[in-house]
């Protein structure tokens, strides 16, 4: 199967949900079996801010939820940055493409985005998940350094800084 | 015209003032008319008809007490006027006392001035039917009836089709007809009270001879439509078919009526089936008399019939490629040899959709064990293939080529199906272990963790069972079917408080409690559950107070009918108004009320049988409300000083919000009670809700006639054929202690009919026959002999009872429940208690199969009798059950509880 191809059979399975109060039950008992960190409470409030809804959702495959995908916005310098937070699929999901799938959708979102307007993504994947680091790099992202120390209860504790600009869309660059 | 009597006669200022005071009513002028009936009542304080009017009037104001006060009086100075008697009616009928009520009406009538009053025998119109001559004489003087009277014969007919009077029905709607046959709802009036009285052959003529007098009738009128279905109805009852069809082949074209009336067979009415299922391909049903017009029992196909059943369901399949319908029917129909590809298409294209209800589907089909057999191995068949992450041989080709991307859902809904399948032959276990791979593979599913809990409660641990649903709540908070089933989960574990916690996040925020939102909403889930939960831990009181909350909503239902005898007659809607008069004549059958009156006469019988459990229930009732699950759990999970503070905070602000809410309510009435003195507002006539003056029930525990109480709640059930024997053993029970031997007896029989052999049936014929020769002689003769004769007939005479019983237990030596009867039958015989111990203990048996509620049942027997070996037996049901959790003690349950809960929240706790 040609990889046009299998993206277009992928996005008429996967869709999405926009997190709320009643579904962050799952997002919690995904980030429970994906990542090995216990998330915070103000984690699971900034999720649900408004201005990130664009960038924290649900990811359905089959309508089952099989994974998540959650970032926040900081402002530095007066340029908007997203960070991405966590992203996830469940095991058995892997290597269906729903993944560049849904991180294609965030770098959309991203790229169309005007209030505010998104300068960077930038990320960090822990120095030894080689997989992940490669996953990003197909998407564009480079990394831009290694911050030490920065997972303080798992080792390694390690984590490459991943970031790629976003490019505004053609035309609307005007100021 | 009879003679005024000179007390009701007024002079013309005080006779035109009191046709004032009507109108002043009629139009609801309430506060004009008060003074008016005043200014009339100054004069003459002894006008009978005034006081009544007076009091009708205070009523509608909301003054009930002294306005029926008034009509007492006025009714009492002048009981030969109509007007009197009618105002009484109504204000009966206000307090749905319909008989009373309807009492009233007939002598409103007899002394109505018009034609009934001087008719010889007016009031057997009410009994029997009328001659014509009679009314061809009476028709003349119908035209000086008034209004007034025309609404007295209208609000009659109600209550008479309210208690079911048809007799009286018919006459009422004939003398209405004949009064006023330019109404057209008078005609239809009096066929339904033909047909209601069983009477069709007359219904059919009232119709026809209507329909003949109907001149320039619209197209396309539904009133017409409804009124041509009746009629169609009315003769497809009679079984004229044939003029059932010329009617409607004449007279409709809606394709709706066809489904009635194809009950002849024929290429005809197998053509219109066919057109149904075209319509609809998914209704089961059209498939059936779509066969059945072709003299095939779908459920039941004969193998000379097999092959063109199926080659025929094929077709249609064919004919409707966007059903499931008749492949589904297809394996039904199919035998066991040819089951296997077809099922085997079935369930993978199932499997691959993701339908979540594939095995409830497929269930049915186990009653063949050889197809149950296949079921398994294909989609076991299917797993084995998927773990190896290649698809199944067997799967059909064109699945296979379309993509391999759904195999994880399709995986992951093999192990769903696999699960329930295990689960329903028995094998928990297995279940149990595919649920959990399942649940590792996808733990976002709820229905994974719904099952889970299911076959935790099948296995008895329901605290397990609550946790388990619990978390498939969690994951969507929006889902109120989760919500429910999680809630419903908790009260069954004994959990009250959680459970109404979270029924409380979807109920009225501004509702006293959950509960009392629930039940405002005639909630019979959350009653008989919360009710059944009180129960299982002793507070009598509350439960009673559920169960009779269950109660007040079946006679809610029942009084809601009355609204549509008028209703319906106005807007001709007929066929739907006999099938709400058939439906709330079977209302009270309904499982929720059933099992309610029998939980509530259990308890009723267990207080009259020790009186001293109320004195139990209340003293220690009120340490037991805080020593519940809930209680037991904080107390040994530590909870911090914080937590209880906060607990106790919680309960305060509850009682806080109930004080206030009872001083907005007092504050609300004490100012419409001000207002009412000055303004116009209209209150209506019905019955406002009283206060509910034991809201935990302990008049209900206390209540010095329990049985009573308990025979008013089964009552409703007796004239119903209900197969349910719990029913009868209560209903004998109760009767069998109240010195009703006729009923009790009654009651046995129709239990016998039902299972000769069940074991409660056993001990009710033992304890009755011991009673019944221990009576001294002294019932009356006819009864005695009836029930003599009818006692032989269930339990013989010609052995003692020792005997009996002994036989009983040898006859039924394996069956747990028998066992559990012989015992009991010890007991009631006086037997020493260590030989019941020795019969109880043979439960454990290995040869015996010991079901968990069995094991229940003999636990609390052992209780019952103060066994010292109780003890022993729950241990050794804690062996034999060894994932239910019902014989632990409740120290142990709350620390398996917080056990589990702990491990939930186990996970290393980092941030980001």
């Amino acid at each position: 199967m040609t990889s046009s191809k299998k993206a277009e059979a992928v996005s008429s399975k996967v869709s999405f949900a926009s997190l709320t109060q009643n579904n962050l039950g799952t997002v919690r008992k995904l980030n429970s079996v994906l990542f090995p960190i216990k998330y915070s409470e103000k984690f699971y409030s900034e999720i649900l801010l408004p201005e990130v809804e664009d960038f924290c959702k649900l990811i359905y495959y089959n309508d089952i939820p099989v994974g998540t995908i959650c970032c926040r916005i900081e402002t530095k310098d007066s340029v908007n940055h997203l960070y991405l937070l966590t992203m996830g699929i469940l095991a058995p999901y892997r290597s269906l493409g729903i993944g560049s799938y849904s991180m294609d959708v965030i770098l959309q979102a991203a790229t169309t985005h005007t209030k505010p307007k998104i300068g960077r993504i930038y990320l960090h994947v822990q120095v030894s998940n080689d997989g992940a680091k490669r996953f990003y790099e197909r998407h564009g992202f480079r990394a831009s350094g290694i911050d030490e120390g920065y997972y303080k209860k798992i080792t390694p504790s390690g984590a490459w800084v991943l970031e790629r600009n976003i490019e505004p869309l053609e035309g609307e660059n005007n100021n | 015209m009879t003679p005024t009597p000179t007390k009701r006669a007024l002079p013309s200022k005080e006779s035109s003032l009191f046709r004032e005071l009507l109108n002043l009513y009629e139009t609801r002028q309430l506060k004009k008319g008060q003074k008016t009936a005043d200014q009339i009542l100054k004069k003459f304080p002894e006008h009978g008809e005034t006081l009544c009017m007076k009091g009708l009037i205070l009523t509608h104001m909301g003054k009930r007490e002294e306005g029926l006060e008034l009509v007492k009086k006025g009714v009492r100075l002048d009981l030969t006027s109509h007007i009197v008697w009618h105002v009484f009616g109504l204000i009966q009928k206000g307090e749905k006392n319909y008989e009373e009520a309807l009492k009233s009406y007939i002598q409103a009538l007899r002394f109505d001035k018009g034609v009934i009053a001087r008719s010889p025998c007016a009031p057997s119109i009410w009994c029997e039917r009328l001659d014509d001559d009679l009314l061809v004489c009476q028709i003349t003087d119908a035209m000086s009836l008034n209004q007034e009277n025309m609404n007295i014969l209208r609000d009659a007919a109600h209550l008479q089709t309210q208690l079911r009077l048809y007799d009286g029905l018919v006459d009422t709607r004939f003398l209405l007809l004949k009064l006023r046959p330019n109404l057209r709802q008078n005609w239809i009036g009096l066929a339904l009270a033909y047909h209601l009285n069983g009477n069709l052959v007359e219904a059919r003529r009232v119709l026809e001879q209507y329909e003949r007098s109907l001149k320039n009738v619209p197209e396309y009128d539904p009133e017409q439509s409804d009124l041509l279905l009746y009629h169609v109805r009315i003769l497809e009852d009679m079984e004229e078919f044939t003029t059932a069809l010329t009617l409607l082949d004449t007279k409709a074209k809606s394709r709706a009526i066809v489904d009635r009336v194809a009950q002849d067979s024929g290429a005809e009415a197998e053509q219109a089936w066919r057109t149904l299922i075209h319509c609809n391909p998914d209704n089961t049903g059209y498939y059936y008399s779509f066969f059945r017009s072709k003299n095939i029992e779908l459920g039941a196909v004969t193998d000379p019939d097999r092959m063109s059943t199926l080659r025929l369901l094929q077709d249609l399949s064919l004919q409707n490629p966007h059903t499931n319908t008749p492949k589904r029917l297809e394996l039904m129909v199919v035998s066991a040899e040819g089951f296997r590809p077809l099922a085997n298409d079935y369930l993978w294209s199932g499997l691959q959709k993701g339908i979540p209800s594939l095995f409830v589907d497929m269930k049915s089909l186990y009653q063949d064990t050889r197809k149950r057999v296949i079921v398994e191995e294909l989609v076991d068949g299917y797993r084995q293939s998927l773990e190896k992450n290649c698809l199944p041989d067997g799967a059909p080709n064109e699945i296979v080529a379309e993509s391999d991307s759904d195999v994880p859902t399709t995986y992951l809904w093999t192990l769903y199906f696999l699960a329930q399948h295990f689960s329903h032959i028995g094998q928990h276990s297995r279940a149990l272990s595919l649920l959990s791979s399942a649940i590792t593979h996808t733990p976002t599913l709820p229905e994974l963790h719904t099952l889970r809990g299911r076959i935790l409660k099948r296995v008895g641990d329901f605290l397990g069972a609550s946790v388990a649903v619990n978390e498939a709540r969690l994951l969507d908070g929006q889902d109120r079917f989760l919500n429910t089933k999680s809630a419903k989960y908790k009260l069954r574990a004994g959990l009250i408080e959680e459970a109404n916690d979270t029924f409380g996040l979807f109920t009225k925020k501004d509702a006293v409690s959950p509960g009392a939102d629930l039940e405002e909403m005639q909630s019979l889930l959350y009653l008989t559950e919360e009710g059944d939960a009180h129960r299982r831990q002793g507070r009598l009181h509350y439960a009673l107070k559920k169960y009779h909350a269950v109660r007040k909503i079946f006679e809610e239902f029942e009084d809601d009918q009355f609204d549509f005898h008028g209703y319906s007659l106005r807007k001709f809607t007929i066929n739907i108004y006999l099938n709400l008069l058939s439906w709330e004549d079977r209302l009270w059958s309904h499982p929720a009320y059933i099992h309610c009156a029998i939980s509530a006469s259990q308890i009723y019988v267990e207080l009259f049988d020790n009186p001293s459990r109320r004195k139990d229930v209340l003293s220690t009732g009120k340490e037991l409300v805080f020593d519940n699950l809930d209680k037991t759990i904080s107390r040994l999970s530590g909870m911090s000083a914080e937590e209880e503070k906060k607990a106790k905070k919680r309960a305060k602000k509850a009682q806080q919000k109930q004080e206030e809410q009872k001083k907005a309510a007092a504050a609300a009435s004490a100012a419409s009670a001000a207002t009412t003195s000055t303004t116009n507002e209209d209150k209506g006539l019905d019955l406002t809700p009283q206060k509910d003056d034991d809201p935990d029930g302990i008049k209900l525990l206390t209540s010095p006639e329990p049985l009573d109480r308990a025979w008013k709640l089964l009552s409703p059930l007796l004239r119903l054929s209900i197969s349910n024997l719990d029913l009868w053993f209560s209903v004998f029970d109760v009767a069998v202690r109240r010195g009703k031997y006729l009923q009790a007896i009654r009651a046995l029989t129709r239990a016998k009919v039902l299972d000769a052999n069940h074991p409660d049936l056993h001990v009710r014929l033992l304890h009755f026959r011991k009673l019944y020769e221990s009576l001294p002689s002294s019932l009356p003769s006819p009864v005695a002999v009836v029930v003599s004769d009818a006692l032989e007939t269930l339990i013989t005479r010609e052995m003692t009872l020792e005997t009996y019983n002994a036989q009983y237990l040898q006859q039924n030596h394996l069956n747990a429940r028998a066992i559990l009867g012989a015992a009991w039958g010890l007991q009631i015989l006086g037997s020493p208690r260590d030989e019941i111990e020795g019969v109880v203990f043979g439960t454990l048996n290995p040869q015996v199969v010991l079901p968990l509620k069995t094991a229940l049942d003999v636990l609390s027997f052992l209780k019952d009798i103060s066994s010292p070996r109780a003890n022993e037996f729950r241990l050794a049901c804690e062996k034999i059950f060894d994932l239910s959790t019902v014989f632990k003690t409740p120290d142990q349950l709350a620390i398996m509880h917080l056990q589990r809960q702990g491990t939930l929240l186990n996970t290393p706790n980092v941030d980001d």
